[in-house]
């Protein structure tokens, strides 16, 4: 049996977005949650690149690729920066204490 | 060159506002050098704009200067192209908030001296005169909304002025959400006229909306369009926000509040007037809007005692009349009567400040016999008074009389001698306010002195402008005759004008009217029996006939409900994303079913 490239990455997508989303709705450890993130960030880009692959627009994806990637590391630096932040205020990485920036 | 004249009348303010905030609160005098020079070139160019817009649409100007009065900036997005055009109703409108606005800001250099963070003071007031006249000259629906949007902020900033004053943070958060929710209207138009005309300007609009768009959105549009406009020009059932406005400083009352930010709702309702027309009840709303606003608005200021808000009260009626004039059909009415009311209701709003300033007071009834302190200050404020009550020569009477007059022709009979009414009530409260302020014995301990020199300079032009200002009615007719070829002006001369209302015997009733309501204020003392006749509806009045108590009882449904709804944030991340997957799903699902 041959298997069609576009079905594979399409798994690929979404296995990695599964993961990235579970990662994201059971984890309440602040590095875990950026980890997921950062999953279900490759899988957009990978889903990027495959949409183009298919639709014959490489150029414009692999750019649309780049540009996620360069945001999703300031992201990232961000998120982990703010860990270090709660992790000094709370004790603690439990993002359920952020909770207390509700009010 | 017109081009050129459109980009610097917007663009000069912005600039003055950008140079005053960088010269900072620490160089007072430089300040205010800088917001002077700035706002008069700019109603200079605004005056040179309003002199050659006529001669560059009938195409007898040297070639160097003829150029199409419209011209677009391409943008290459959804959001069309910046575009501006001169014609009549834009230019007239535009060299109102130039002119007007030089002489609030020349009035601020007296009337502001030694205040504080004058920065944030002219650079508001200056970047409101660019969005001003922005709003009127642009073409595009969308930037007419930035535009429109921008003023409404500026607003806001300014009645807030004073910070450390709980009643001025909350009349301008009051001003501003009340505008903003008519500024939905707005948008939703450009966006429905977009999605079917596939274009933001104006004049497509204007031209095609009648017959292209399906009945029922071009009454959404329509509709939308007169709640934006009831909102920003204070009009029934909007109109509580401008009297609470009143906390801002005096000049800016003037000139934002009297002279040219709530005339853009009546500029919006003139503008679209030729597309909605056909629109089955849209003219029969605006003439209700126009006559309850009037009325209502009448009787507040007959019982009012704070000087600003009889001024308010009476803006808002005026506006009434304004409205009602075009839901009448009279666009040229109810542009004429525009350019009157800003002029006398800007100089009413300047003397009243120049009181204000001298005895730092603004309740009525703690006035009295300032004639004597402050001759000059009385001298103007009576010529604005007579004004706006209606008496000839001056322009109020001129405009006034072509509003009932286009009531009269096309409108319903019961309105007209509804407005007739009005008319009397304006005359009433007018004189009331004038003997409070002015004559009689005084009522407490003042130390009046009169205006300073830029004061007396600002109030001495608009004098003269509430003189004067009815001379131009004939070529202001044809500018807007000739540009604006959609919306079937019928314009008279001054001569013709002159015949035609001392030949009308509507004339003379509403002269005999205002003659009546005048005796009314001036005998008020002896008709204490009438006046304890009236104590409850003017009970009614002195709280807003309810308005206020709705508007409190909405303000608290939306934070109870805002209270109620905070328990589904729980502020837990993992709940949040659990949330967001839901959407996604709802979507996919709807998407599903869609195709």
């Amino acid at each position: 049996m041959i298997l069609d490239p576009l079905i594979l990455v399409t798994a690929g997508v979404c296995l990695l977005a599964g993961v990235g989303l579970y990662g994201l709705l059971a984890s309440r450890n602040l590095i875990k949650l950026i980890v997921a993130m950062q999953i279900l960030t490759k899988a957009a880009v990978l889903a990027l690149v495959a949409a183009g692959a298919a639709s014959g627009r490489i150029n414009l994806s692999q750019s649309l690729a780049i540009t996620v990637i360069v945001v999703d590391t300031v992201v990232a630096a961000v998120g982990l920066a703010l860990g270090v932040q709660v992790r000094k205020r709370f004790g603690s990485l439990d993002a359920a204490n952020l909770a207390s920036l509700r009010r | 060159m017109v081009p050129a004249v459109i980009l610097l009348t917007i663009l000069f303010p912005w600039t003055g506002a950008l140079l005053v905030s960088i010269t900072g609160d620490s160089r007072p005098r430089l300040q205010h050098f800088l917001a002077v020079l700035f706002s008069a070139v700019s109603g200079a160019f605004a005056i040179v704009l309003l002199l050659n817009t006529l001669p560059v649409w009938e195409g007898i100007v040297p070639a160097w200067v003829a150029t199409d009065p419209y011209f677009s900036i391409p943008l290459g997005g959804a959001f069309g192209n910046v575009s501006f055009m001169a014609d009549g109703l834009g230019v007239y409108l535009a060299a109102i908030a130039a002119v007007i606005g030089s002489l609030a800001i020349l009035f601020s250099v007296d009337y502001m001296r030694g205040e504080k963070q004058l920065g944030r003071y002219y650079a508001y007031i200056l970047l409101f005169i660019g969005a001003m006249t922005g709003l009127v000259l642009t073409t595009n629906m969308l930037f007419l909304f930035f535009f429109w949007e921008i003023t409404a902020l500026c607003s806001y900033v300014l009645i807030s002025f004073n910070n450390d004053d709980p009643k001025a943070v909350a009349g301008g958060i009051k001003a501003l959400i009340v505008t903003q929710l008519g500024g939905v209207g707005l948008l939703l138009g450009a966006l429905l006229a977009y999605t079917v005309l596939g274009t933001y300007e104006i004049g497509v609009f204007i031209e095609k909306a009648p017959l292209a768009i399906p009945a029922f959105g071009l009454s959404i549009a329509a509709f939308g369009f007169l709640v934006a406009a009831a909102a920003k020009s204070a009009q029934f059932p909007f109109q509580t926000w401008l009297p609470d406005a009143m906390e801002a400083p005096t000049p800016v009352s003037a000139l934002i509040h009297a002279a040219t930010m709530v005339n853009a709702g009546v500029y919006l309702l003139a503008r679209f007037f030729p597309a909605f027309e056909g629109v089955p009840g849209w003219k029969e709303a605006v003439i209700a809007v126009g006559v309850i606003t009037a009325l209502l608005a009448a009787f507040m200021a007959l019982v009012a005692t704070d000087l600003k808000r009889v001024l308010a009260y009476s803006t808002v009626s005026q506006l009434g009349y304004m409205v009602y004039g075009i839901g009448a059909g009279g666009i040229f009415a109810s542009q004429v009567h525009l350019l009157s009311h800003s002029v006398f209701k800007a100089l009413l709003f300047l003397g009243a400040g120049a009181v204000i300033h001298s005895i730092a007071t603004r309740d009525m009834r703690e006035m009295g016999g300032l004639g004597k302190k402050m001759p000059f200050t009385q001298i103007a404020f009576i010529i604005g008074a007579l004004a706006l009550a209606g008496i000839p020569p001056l322009n109020g009477f001129w405009s006034k009389e072509l509003v009932l007059e286009s009531g009269l022709v096309d409108g319903p009979r019961t309105a007209y001698y509804l407005m007739l009414f009005g008319a009397g009530l304006t005359a009433v409260y007018t004189f009331r306010m004038v003997a409070m302020v002015f004559f009689g014995k005084p009522r407490s301990e003042q130390h009046g002195h009169d205006a300073g020199l830029a004061m007396k300079i600002s109030l001495g032009l608009l004098a003269l402008g509430a003189c004067a200002t009815w001379l131009f009615t004939g070529r202001f007719g044809a500018l807007l005759a000739g540009t604006l070829p959609l919306h079937s002006i019928h314009f008279l001369g001054v001569k013709e004008l002159a015949l035609e209302l001392f030949t009308a015997k509507a004339t003379y009733l509403a002269l005999a009217v205002v003659a009546l309501g005048l005796l009314i204020g001036w005998q008020r003392e002896r008709l204490t029996g009438l006046v304890s006749l009236l104590r409850i509806p003017a009970g009614w009045a002195r709280d807003s006939f309810g308005f206020e108590w709705i508007n409190r009882r909405i303000s608290a449904a939306v934070r109870g409900s805002a209270g109620g709804l905070s328990h589904t944030q729980t502020g837990q991340l993992n709940w949040n994303i659990a949330g967001i997957l839901l959407g996604l799903v709802i979507l996919l699902i709807l998407m599903a079913l869609g195709s």
